[in-house]
C-alpha cells in the first residue's frame, strides 16, 4: 500500500554473480555480492558447477541487468566467450558482461573484443566495481 | 555420541590458586609497574605517542597490551603442570614429541600437482632431490570433483590445477618415482577419496612397493568441502558415510595409513580466525570420530588415525598460540568427550604450513619473507610432525623449480641455523604466549559447545553456519586491506603501480590435456567392458547397502574402471550436492 509511485523510484539494479565450470573459489564472489548488496544492488548467485548454458537461463529467469562472472580457474576462455554468444543468441545481449578474477592481461583483452565491458582482476577495490556498474546503470 | 562425550568440567579440575608465598613480591610488582608507567613511559608516551589508537591482533582481533607481566598469568589461574606440563605428555602443549626436534625433526613436505602422471613423478624426483622427504599429491579439479578428463566440465582445467588421474594407469605412471626417499605421501582427493585411495593400493601392489615403507595420509576430509572448498560430490550424510568406509576400511586393512585428516588449513584459507578454525575442525573431527565409532571400533583403536593440517598466517603469536592450543584441545576432548586412553590417540598427528592465503601477487619475493617469519612461527609453535612450505610464486601460477628449492632451503634454514629447534618449546612461559594460548583454548571450547548446541557440525554444516561465518571475515579481512586498517606490503603499503612481474614462472605443456583424454579413450576401448560392468554393478550394490564401498570400489579400480565411472554409480546412488543461498555462504 506504498503511497509513493512505483515509476518515481529508480528501479533496483539486478545482478547475477556466476561461477562456471569447476573453479570453486568463492571468497571474492562473497565478498563482491556483499559489497553490491550494501551499494543496494539485488544479487543473484548462480552456485558453483554451472556451465554457460545454465548461467545465461538463471540470467534471463531473473531478468537481470548485469552479469558478473567470477573466474579463478585455468578455465575462463573455455566458458565465458560462450556465455557472450548464447546471451547474444539469447537476443539478451544488452545486459552489462563483467568478469573477475584471476584473468591475465592477454586473455582479458581477448574478453572484451569479444563482448565482456570490463575485466576487474585481483586487487581492484570492491568499490570500483560498485562505482563501475552504477555508472553503466546512470548512462545506459 | 559415545558415552564417554558428556561434559567432564575442565574447570573444575583445576587446583585453587595458589598464593604467593611471598606478598612483598607481588606488591613490589605492582608498585614498580606504577613507577615505570609514571616515571619512564608516560615522559617517553609524552614525545612519541603510540602508533595506533588500538593495537589488535590481526584475525582475533584481540586488544594487544603493551605489556605482558605476571599479573597475566594470575589473570588466567595460569598453573605449570596443568596447563604447559612437559613434552610428550598430557595435555601436550610443549608438543607431542618427548624430545622436541631433538631427536628428529619434522618430516619437510611439499605439496605439487600438474600435468599427468609422468609429469608427477617427475616432479617428484626433483622435489626428493632437494631434500624433502615428504610429498602432498594435488589433483586437477576434473580429478578431485570425480569426472573424467573428457567430461564437458573438465574442459580447460585437465592437469591444470593438479595432476589429472583418470584411470589405475594414470596412478602407476604418478608413482613410478623413486619410493626409497619417501618417508610421507598426502594424497588429496576428498570427494573421491575412496576411488584414490583403491588405486594407490593397487598400484603399489603391482609396483611391488611395502605400503609400510611411507605414510599415506589421504585428507578425506569432505565436510571441509562442503564448508569452503566446494569440491563435493554427494549430498553431507552420503560424503560422511564414503569418508567413514575410507576411514575404516583403513584402520582394518592397511594400519600404516592415515585415512583421514582434517585439513582445518582450508578453514584458515577461507578466512576463519584461529577460533574458529580449531572450533569447526574439531566438531568436523568429531563427526567422524563418532561416524566410525559406530562401526563398532573403540576410541582408542580410532583416533591415532586422525590426523590435522593446519595453516598459519602472518600474526606471530596467534599463530604460536593456535599450535599450542591445537595440542591442547584435542588432547582434552579425547579424554573428556571420549574416555581415549593410549596415548596414541591424545597426541595430535598434525601437519602445519605457513598460509597460502598471506602469499602476495604483488612483489612476490617478498613472500620469501613471509614464509620465513611463519615457519619460524611452526617451529616455535612446537608445530607439527610434517611441515610444508608453499612457495613464493604461488600467488601466480604453479611453482617453478627454483621456487621449490627456495622453499626447500627456508625448511632448512630455521632447521639448521636458527637454533630454534634445539630447546623444546621455547616460549613457554612467557606471559603473552601463555595468555594468548589459554585464551585460544577457552575460546575454542566454548565454540565448541555453541556448535554441539546446533546439533553438531553436520547440522552446523547444513543450516549454513559455517559457511556464513567464513563469508564475514572474508568480507571484514577485505575491507581491513582496502580501508589499511591493514596494512600489506606491496599491496596496500609501500606498493609499486604498473609493477613489472620479477619472477620466472612455470609454463605448462598445453598439450598435455589433448594426450590425456586420447589415452583414456584408447583405455576404455582396450579394457574389457564386461568386467568392468560386472564390476561397478557391485559398486552400485554395495553404495546401496550399508557394506562398505572399498572392496568393491578396489575390484572396478583393478580392471581399469575409471574414476568417473565409479564416482558416476555412486552419484546415482546418492544424488548429487546442491547447496542453497544459505548454505552456499555467498
Amino acid at each position: 500500500m506504498s503511497s509513493s509511485s512505483p515509476s518515481n523510484r529508480p528501479r533496483t539494479i539486478r545482478v547475477l554473480l556466476a561461477k562456471l565450470g569447476l573453479d570453486a573459489h568463492t571468497i571474492g564472489v562473497t565478498v563482491i555480492a556483499k559489497s553490491l548488496r550494501d551499494a543496494g544492488m539485488e544479487v543473484v548467485y548462480s552456485g558453483l558447477k554451472q556451465t554457460p548454458e545454465m548461467v545465461v537461463a538463471t540470467a534471463i529467469q531473473e531478468d537481470v541487468d548485469v552479469v558478473g562472472i567470477s573466474s579463478l580457474s585455468a578455465a575462463h576462455m573455455n566458458h565465458l566467450p560462450r556465455v557472450i554468444e548464447l546471451l547474444k543468441a539469447e537476443g539478451v545481449g544488452d545486459k552489462l558482461i563483467i568478469a573477475g578474477g584471476v584473468i591475465p592481461k592477454e586473455d582479458g583483452e581477448t574478453l572484451k573484443a569479444q563482448g565482456v565491458a570490463e575485466v576487474f582482476t585481483m586487487g581492484t577495490e570492491t568499490a570500483t566495481i560498485v562505482r563501475y556498474i552504477e555508472d553503466w546503470w546512470a548512462t545506459r | 555420541m559415545p558415552d564417554g562425550k558428556s561434559v567432564e568440567s575442565y574447570v573444575s579440575k583445576r587446583e585453587p590458586i595458589e598464593q604467593g608465598t611471598s606478598s612483598d613480591d607481588g606488591a613490589d610488582l605492582d608498585a614498580n609497574f606504577k613507577r615505570w608507567e609514571t616515571e619512564t613511559l608516560a615522559p617517553a608516551l609524552e614525545s612519541a605517542p603510540e602508533r595506533k589508537e588500538k593495537f589488535r591482533t590481526q584475525a582475533l582481533k584481540w586488544d594487544v597490551n603493551r605489556l605482558y607481566s605476571p599479573r597475566d598469568l594470575e589473570a588466567i589461574d595460569f598453573d605449570f603442570n596443568r596447563d604447559v606440563g612437559f613434552p610428550g605428555e598430557f595435555p601436550y602443549t610443549r608438543g607431542t614429541d618427548p624430545n622436541g626436534y631433538r631427536s628428529r625433526l619434522w618430516t619437510m613436505a611439499q605439496v605439487t600437482g600438474f600435468g599427468t602422471g609422468e609429469d608427477w613423478a617427475t616432479r617428484a624426483d626433483y622435489m626428493l632431490e632437494q631434500g624433502l622427504d615428504g610429498l602432498i599429491i594435488e589433483y586437477d579439479l576434473p580429478t578431485t570433483n570425480g569426472l573424467d578428463s573428457d567430461h564437458p566440465l573438465a574442459a580447460g582445467e585437465v592437469g591444470r590445477a593438479g595432476v589429472a588421474i583418470d584411470s589405475l594407469e594414470d596412478m602407476e605412471r604418478a608413482l613410478s618415482f623413486d619410493f626409497s626417499k619417501l618417508k610421507h605421501l598426502t594424497s588429496v582427493c576428498n570427494g573421491p577419496q575412496p576411488v584414490n585411495l583403491a588405486m594407490i593400493i593397487a598400484a603399489t601392489e603391482k609396483k611391488g612397493i611395502d605400503p609400510a615403507s611411507f605414510t599415506l595420509q589421504m585428507p578425506n576430509a569432505i565436510l571441509i568441502e562442503y564448508t569452503c572448498v566446494g569440491r563435493y560430490i554427494y549430498p553431507p550424510e552420503h560424503g560422511l558415510r564414503v569418508a567413514t568406509d575410507v576411514i575404516e576400511y583403513t584402520i582394518r586393512n592397511q594400519p600404516h595409513w592415515v585415512p583421514i585428516a582434517v585439513v582445518s588449513a582450508q578453514l584458515y584459507a577461507a578466512r576463519a580466525n584461529p577460533v574458529q578454525e580449531l572450533a569447526f575442525g574439531f566438531s568436523i573431527a568429531m563427526e567422524y570420530l563418532d561416524s566410525v565409532l559406530e562401526r563398532g571400533l573403540t576410541i582408542d583403536e580410532v583416533a591415532p588415525y586422525f590426523s590435522f593440517i593446519t595453516g598459519v598466517d602472518m600474526d606471530f603469536f596467534e599463530a604460536i598460540g593456535k599450535l599450542r592450543a591445537y595440542r591442547k584441545v584435542w588432547a582434552r576432548l579425547l579424554t573428556e568427550r571420549y574416555g581415549a586412553k593410549s596415548e596414541a590417540s591424545l597426541r595430535l598427528k598434525l601437519m602445519s604450513s605457513p598460509g597460502t592465503m598471506s602469499m602476495t601477487l604483488q612483489q612476490p619475493l617478498n613472500n620469501i619473507s613471509r614464509l620465513s617469519m611463519q615457519m619460524l612461527s611452526c617451529v616455535l609453535g612446537g608445530g607439527a610432525q610434517t611441515m610444508t612450505s608453499p612457495l613464493h610464486d604461488e600467488a601466480h601460477a604453479l611453482p617453478s623449480e627454483e621456487a621449490i628449492a627456495v622453499g626447500a632451503a627456508i625448511q632448512n634454514i630455521v632447521a639448521h641455523e636458527s637454533g630454534t629447534a634445539d630447546t623444546i618449546d621455547p616460549l613457554a612461559g612467557s606471559y603473552y604466549v601463555e595468555s594468548m594460548t589459554r585464551r585460544i583454548e577457552d575460546a575454542v571450547m566454548a565454540e565448541i559447545e555453541k556448535i554441539d548446541a546446533m546439533g553438531g557440525a553436520l547440522e552446523a554444516i547444513k543450516t549454513g553456519y559455517f559457511q556464513r561465518e567464513l563469508a564475514r571475515e572474508q568480507f571484514d579481512r577485505n575491507k581491513e586491506i582496502e580501508d589499511g586498517s591493514r596494512k600489506l606490503v606491496g599491496v596496500n603499503h609501500l606498493a609499486k603501480d604498473d609493477e613489472e612481474r620479477q619472477i620466472e614462472l612455470f609454463a605448462l605443456d598445453p598439450g598435455s590435456e589433448q594426450r590425456q583424454i586420447e589415452r583414456l579413450e584408447a583405455l576404455r576401448k582396450r579394457r574389457d567392458n564386461t568386467k568392468v560392468d560386472a564390476a561397478l554393478g557391485r559398486v552400485r550394490a554395495a553404495a546401496e547397502s550399508d557394506e562398505n564401498l572399498m572392496p568393491s570400489v578396489l575390484e572396478a579400480v583393478k580392471v581399469l574402471a575409471t574414476q568417473g565411472e565409479i564416482c558416476d554409480v555412486l552419484r546415482e546412488a546418492f544424488g548429487v550436492y546442491t547447496p542453497d543461498s544459505l548454505t552456499s555462504g555467498v
